[in-house]
This record gives C-alpha cells, structure tokens and sequence, in this order.
C-alpha cells in the first residue's frame, strides 16, 4: 500500500496506513494546480503538509475533502479506494476537513452551524430546536467550550471562537482522517487545538496538519510531505530535518531570518514623531499613549482580543476614540473615516484583518485592486486608462515583490499569499507615509512572508512609517525597531532594538505571567 | 481536558422580547397595529367584521405573492416571474372557470402546477445552469406575460362563481376565508423552517461557499426555493381571481415591485439569509392597510405610491437604527 517516497527514506512508524495517495492530478484550465502529488498518512500520526502558497496545498486539501476531483491519481483509505464526489461523501467516509477560509454560515447558530447539513429532528420530522441546542452544548463541553453558547449566532463570536468552531465541527466529523488547513491562523493560543489533536490521535485518527508555523508543526507533527509546485518533494521525518532543510525544499533557496531591524533603530528614535496618541481610551482601549517617528517599524505584540482591533481601526478613523487624541505630524485630528486619514498629514494607510471581506474585491483584476485608491491618477479625462492602470500597478507591484504575470488575473483567483502583496501595494499606492498594517503576513507561505518583510523594510527606509500587529513574535523580533505589547487594552511594556525578544515578549503578552493561559503566538 | 460541566437548558429559552421587536417582523407589526388605530379612528366602521374581511381580502394576493418571493429572496436570489406566473394562473382562471368545489380545488391545482412548471424552469436556469437569477426570471416572466396574453388578449373572461363568491366570504360570520389561506402559507412556512431544506435556505441566502463546504446542497435548495415560490405565485394569482372575478393578462404586473417592497419592508434582508416569510405577509399587508388609511384621510390614490415608497425606506432606516441601539451588531 505503501508508495515510495522520494527524497530521504523514511522509517514508517508502527500503526496501519490511514490514507495514501498517488499521482494526484488537478488543473484548472490552463493552470495545473497539483501536477504531481502522493503521501501517505499513517493512523494516529499528524503529518504535516508544507509548501509555499500557490503549492497545491489548498488544492490538495479540496481533493481530500470531496470538493473537487483529480484529474488523474487515485486515493485508498484504510484499503479500500476512495473518491469522495462531495464534501459529505467524504464526511460519509470518515474524512472531515477544518478549512482556511471558515466554512461557518454568519446568520445560523453556533449549534447548527456544528450540526449542518442535517439537524436532530423532532415532531414529525421537523427539526427540533431543543435538540439542535442540546447537541450543540455536548459538543461544545466535549472540547472544552462551555463558554461558547449553543445558541449564539455565530457572527456574535469573536474570529478565534469561529475558528475553534470550525475545528470542533471537523473533529465531530471525522472517523480516519482530520485535515486542518491553517487551523491557528486565528488562535493565539494553541494549546486547546493540540491537546486535542494528541487526543484524537491517541485513538488512532490520522491527521493532516497545514501551518505556516513550522515551530508548531515541530511541536506537533512527526512527519511532513513538502509540496513545491504542485509536487510532492518529499516526506521527512521533522526531528531529522532541520529548519533550514526544510525552507530549501519548500522555496529551493535558504531563508534568513536574521533581525533586519537593527542597524536603523538607533536613528529612528530621535526622527520626528509622525503619529502620537495620547490618552486613548473607548471599548477595550485603556488610556493608550504612544508615539510612531518617522522611519520606524513599531510592533504591537498581543494575544486575542487584547484592544489591537479597536486601536487599528480608530488609527483608520473606522471608529471614534471615547476620549484621547490622535496627533498626525504634530496636529490634533479627528479621523472622521479611512479616506479622512488618508488625507490628512502624510496620510494614514490601513491594511484590515480580514481580506477576503474587507480586503480584496474579487470581481476586478489585481491590476485594478492596487490602483483602487489612486484611481484619479490613473485616468484620463476622467476615465481610467488601461495603459496608466496596468503601468501604475507594475509599479507597485514591484515594491512587494508580485510577479506580474498575476496582475490581469481576478484577484479572487489568486493565492492567499499574491491577494496579501496585491493589497499591501495598494495601501503603498495610496502615497500615504503612514501604514496601519493588522497581521500583513495571517496566512502567507515563507516565500511570501520574506517580499513582505522586505517591502516594509524598504517602506521605512525611505522615511515611511509602520504601525503592525503580528500574530506571530518572530516576526516582530525580526522586523520591528521598536514594540509595544497590548494587555487588557493598555500598553503593558515596550521594547526597543536588541531588547526585543521572543522570551522577553511571551512574559510581556500574559500580563505578569500570573494567568493559566499559556502564551504561545509561534513560541514553543 | 474536555470539562464535561452540565449544560443549561435553560438558557435555551431566554425570553427575547426585545429580539423579536428588533426583528423586521415585529416592527412592522407594530407599524401595521399603528396604521390600523389610524383607520379606526378616520373611519370607524373599521372595526367591523365587514370592513376589515374586505381589507383582508383586498390584502391577500399581495400577502401571498410576497410570501412566495421570499423563499427567493432569503436564498440571495430575485425573482421576476411573479409577475408572469400571477397573470397566467388569472387568465387561466378567467378563460377555463371550473364550477362548484370540486371545479375550485381543480383551478387551485392547476394553477399550483402551473406555478410550479414556471419555478422548476426558473430553478433549472438559476441552480443548474447558473444563469444570474435577474436575468433568467425576467425572461420567464415575459414569456408568462405572453402566454397570458395569447390566451387572453383583452380584460374579460369570468372566473368561477363559487370561487368568486365563498373565497371572500367569511367563515361562521368572522372569519374571513382568503385569510385561511394566508394561514395555510404561514404554517406550511413553519415546518418547512424547520426541515434541513429550510435551515438550507438561511445558509446558501448568507453564504454560498461556506453552505456547500457544511455539507448543504446547493443546488438542490435554490431550486426548491423557486419551485416553492413558484407554486405559492400560483396561489395568489388564484386569490387574485376570486378576488377580481375577472380575466386580465396584464393582472400581475403591479404586484412585481409591490412584493419585493413587502418583503423589503417585512425585514427580509434582499441580499439573503436574513428574514422570514411571516414578516413579508406583514409587510404586504401593511401596503395594502396604507391604501386605505389614506383614502378614508381624503387623501388622492395619487399620492399612494409616494406614501408607500415613504414608509418603506422609513421601516428599513427605523429598523436598523433600532437594531443597532440594542446592540445586536455583529463582533467587528
């Protein structure tokens, strides 16, 4: 059952091969998405999957969970063949997948959300309510969830409860298989999904696990397929493999992580201040006084939920501060919306959280989607020119590193990873000298991560200004000159240049390390 | 690791009043209950058991082709074809009266059918063919309007006696008969609410992707919703003829814009996933209420449309504002 793998042999551990899969084939269109693809996962391991946005993995992932069919290849799980022809065929079969992009239905509870597509009936076949509650509240005590109320709507919750919920909803699924695509893109803290993820194993499930945090999937997987353009490279067993091993074969070239702050921090803590808040209070936001000078890369490091939200969105003039004031280039302002900020002083750039919502429009072409905001610019008497459209957005293009062949593409079609560089140019494009940027690299491959650094880095090296929050403190370490952790809506300690460190950091972001919670934003 | 604590049923049942205010349905309950003190006051025969069958009877194929082109609307899709299908089923009625009960229950069939035929192909155009749901009902809608016609190319024709006569009658003095109707609508909407199709509806209506990811066919629940509303089209061009007794190939156009008014103004989001059938009969009703009150005010039937279009964007602005102030937005 077993196919040979290619690159450094393997020892297959005990336990029965859950599923293999074989020379999977899929192409859209022209584009061949998987060329290539076989692995094998065992019962009760967590096998990582690992490649550059644009691999094949999403691809993959779809193929496993019935929602598109291979070309070519064939899968067998637990001996027999398997070719899933819709998501519930797979779930029939005891394979259940937590997706990237949340599969949950905003306006339905959180109970059928979990129970979708078929609740628990009642009178005459019709659903029951009091069941559909009650199979929801089992469900969540079963993983820990008490908090969460069955009957909830699920928009109600914060992004991170969604997410569990999506986890949770695979779990209840799944009998052989669990994928899970990106399952902590939204969870500071990664210990609940582990354990359970131990806890599944245990019995004998076999788990795929997507991350683009290699220090989690060195903490909880044993073996990982590396996945290059659409082939699977190889499966190496991660306690042999080094990082550095395992960058090369997702990327073919080294990666360095090395902090690029450093030289400039010194000059720009005495540059003029760009940006001051003082006394900003409202929501969670407790008395928060702050200043970003000219030149500088600021980093706000906090677990879930700790005001970073409410902080970037006022910065944007999305929200209204309940007292404080905001000061752009020396003068108090009140942001009256995002085009407000980016008018006054340098200009206030902001790159939102979510972005297939609040991001990317997917009808337009990425060509279309950076120049969005310098439309005017682009035209002539008053019509956009496609000439001046596609030079000004090769422009920008460039700036993060977007290969621009993708350009004339629907943004929509894109990867995650190419939609993240399309709307950091656009928020480059806007001339602003200022940028608010939330999680720039949530969900991004390493490839795509390291253009990103290097975009902000040169953004700041012309003078340019940078407020960001990241999910992930090594990335902070790497790139910030200056970082503030965020602890119950106040500013709990800050850092400067070398002090900046992810020890140091994990200390800050529980507050004096008095609560259970664990920190662990890619820290293991 | 997994705390088993004991769950609280009793959270199940928290009394929702304001929710259920917030609601479109309860607003524009409210506003129906406002308008009718109203007309009691500038007329007060309104009170009486005649009167208010008379608006009830008037109110009725509105009410019903609203509640058909909800179950479009919730599953983010529009519908034209109600045009079509309510002044097809009419003629039909006009053209081929069939007597007595059973002749009733006959043309009640028939146009059923008939509405059911109009939202199978609208289903097949949308859900398998994945035309834009606009364009493919408004195509439905005017080969409708043409048959209309060809069967009857002139106001005429005389429906059915029995049905002209007992559908707007009262039952034991009161009750007025085509309110039944309605009634029938509302409880069949209630279970079907409650079946994994109607929970469907909500999820394809808020998003698709994520409803096909949860295991919902998709295809399946957009075309049982055109079927459904088609044959409840077919039902109110029904009440529409017992109501007129009469033929008129042109009898449906006014209701295309009057029903996505009433489903707008009974709280159902057009962008889907959000509102109930309940709320559109409510709206309609309401509609059909403003009429009155304004004529019983003197006021020229001129000026309706202009009221009507008033009170619509003042219930969707009202309705949000109140949402908003008892915090039901969603975690930013």
């Amino acid at each position: 059952m077993q196919e040979p793998v290619s690159g450094p042999a393997v020892p297959i551990g005990a336990g029965e091969v859950a599923l293999s899969i074989e020379a999977i084939r899929k192409a859209y269109g022209a584009t061949v998405a998987v060329e290539n693809a076989a692995m094998t996962l065992m019962a009760g391991e967590v096998h990582a999957l690992l490649g550059e946005n644009g691999a094949g993995k999403s691809t993959l992932v779809k193929i496993l969970s019935g929602v598109v069919r291979p070309d070519a290849g064939g899968m067998v799980l637990k001996g027999r063949p398997y070719a899933p022809s819709s998501i519930s065929a797979a779930r029939a079969e005891g394979v259940a997948t937590a997706f990237q992009e949340l599969s949950l239905l905003p306006n339905l509870s959180v109970a059928e959300n979990l129970l979708l597509p078929r609740l628990p009936k009642g009178v005459a076949g019709m659903t029951s309510a009091a069941g559909t509650w009650q199979a929801g509240a089992d469900i969540l005590a079963r993983y820990g969830l008490d908090h969460i109320d069955p009957g909830a709507a699920l928009e109600s919750l914060p992004l991170a409860d969604r997410q569990r919920i999506e986890i949770v909803r695979a779990f209840v699924n799944a009998r052989h298989v669990l994928v899970l695509d990106e399952p902590t893109a939204a969870l500071a803290d990664t210990q609940w999904l582990f354990d359970h993820v131990r806890a599944a194993t245990a019995k004998g499930m076999a788990v795929l696990y997507i991350s683009h945090r290699l220090s989690e999937v060195r903490a909880l997987c044993s073996r990982a397929t590396v996945l290059r353009n659409g082939r699977s490279i190889a499966t190496v067993e991660l306690s042999a493999a080094t990082d550095g091993d395992i960058f090369e074969m997702m990327v073919g070239r080294r990666g360095h992580a090395a902090r690029r702050a450093a030289a400039s921090t010194a000059a720009t803590l005495n540059a003029p201040v760009v940006l001051a808040v003082s006394g900003m209070a409202g929501d969670t936001l407790k008395d928060v006084s702050f200043e970003l000078r000219k030149g500088e890369i600021l980093g706000i490091a906090a677990l879930e939920g700790q005001g970073q939200r409410e902080l970037f969105r006022t910065l944007a003039g999305l929200r209204q501060p309940a007292s404080g004031t905001i000061s752009v280039d020396g003068v108090a302002q009140a942001l009256r919306g995002p085009s407000h900020a980016l008018r006054v002083g340098g200009g206030i750039a902001y790159l939102p959280e979510e972005r297939k919502t609040e991001g990317i429009l997917s009808g337009l072409s990425a060509a279309s989607n950076i120049v969005l905001p310098i439309l005017p610019a682009v035209s002539k008497a008053g019509l956009v020119s496609g000439r001046n459209e596609r030079a000004a957005s090769e422009e920008h293009a460039q700036r993060v590193e977007m290969s621009q062949r993708y350009l004339s593409f629907p943004i929509g079609d894109l990867s995650g990873g190419n939609q993240q560089k399309a709307l950091l140019a656009r928020v480059m494009a806007t001339g602003a000298q200022t940028l608010l940027l939330f999680d720039p690299t949530r969900g991004v491959d390493v490839g795509t991560k390291q253009s990103i650094y290097a975009a902000i880095s040169n953004f700041a090296e012309q003078g340019g200004s940078v407020l960001f929050y990241s999910s992930e403190l090594p990335e902070i370490v790497q790139l910030a000159h200056r970082c503030m952790v965020l602890y119950g809506g106040r500013i709990f300690s800050e850092f400067t240049g070398e002090d900046i460190d992810e020890q140091a950091l994990v200390a800050a972001l529980i507050g004096h390390g008095g609560a259970e919670r664990r920190a662990s934003a890619g820290v293991h | 690791m997994a705390s088993l604590t004991h769950s609280t049923p009793h959270r199940m049942r928290r009394a929702q009043p304001m929710k259920l205010l917030t609601s479109g349905a309860g607003i524009v309950f409210v506003l129906y209950v406002l308008l009718y003190a109203i007309y009691a006051f500038l007329q007060p025969s309104a009170l009486s058991s005649s009167t208010f069958t008379n608006l009830v009877n008037n109110s009725v194929p509105l009410a019903i082709a609203a509640a058909g082109e909800t179950l479009v609307v919730l599953s983010r899709g529009f519908d034209l074809s109600v045009a079509g299908v309510i002044s097809l089923t009419n003629v039909l009625m006009a053209v081929y009266p069939q007597e007595g009960p059973f002749g009733a229950l006959v043309s009640l069939t028939i146009c059923l059918a008939v509405g059911g035929i109009v939202g199978a192909v609208n289903g097949w155009l949308v859900a398998i063919l994945r035309l834009q749901a606009i364009a493919a009902t408004l195509a439905t809608m005017i080969v409708c309007q043409g048959l209309a016609l060809v069967i009857l190319d002139a106001p005429g024709g005389m429906v059915a006696d029995w049905v002209s006569y007992e559908l707007t009658d009262r039952l034991f003095g009161v009750l007025p008969i085509s309110g039944l109707f309605v009634l029938a609508v509302v409880l069949a909407w209630l279970v079907f609410k409650r079946t994994n199709l109607g929970l469907g509806l909500y999820a394809v209506g808020a998003d698709e992707q994520a409803a096909s990811l949860s295991g919902i066919s998709v295809i399946k629940v957009r075309f049982a919703a055109f079927v459904g509303a088609g044959m409840i089209y077919g039902l109110a061009g029904f009440m529409l003829s017992a109501q007129t007794a009469t033929g008129n190939p042109n009898s449906g156009t006014p209701f295309l814009m009057l029903a996505f008014a009433a489903v707008a103004l009974g709280g159902t989001s057009l962008s889907g996933g959000r509102g109930g059938l309940i709320g559109s009969i409510l709206g309609a009703a309401t509609l059909m209420l403003l009429q009155k009150v304004l004529f019983s005010g003197g006021v020229s039937s001129f000026y309706t449309g202009i009221f009507q279009g008033v009170v619509l964007v003042l219930a969707i602005v009202f309705g949000s504002a109140f949402a908003r102030l008892t915090g039901r937005r969603t975690a930013a």
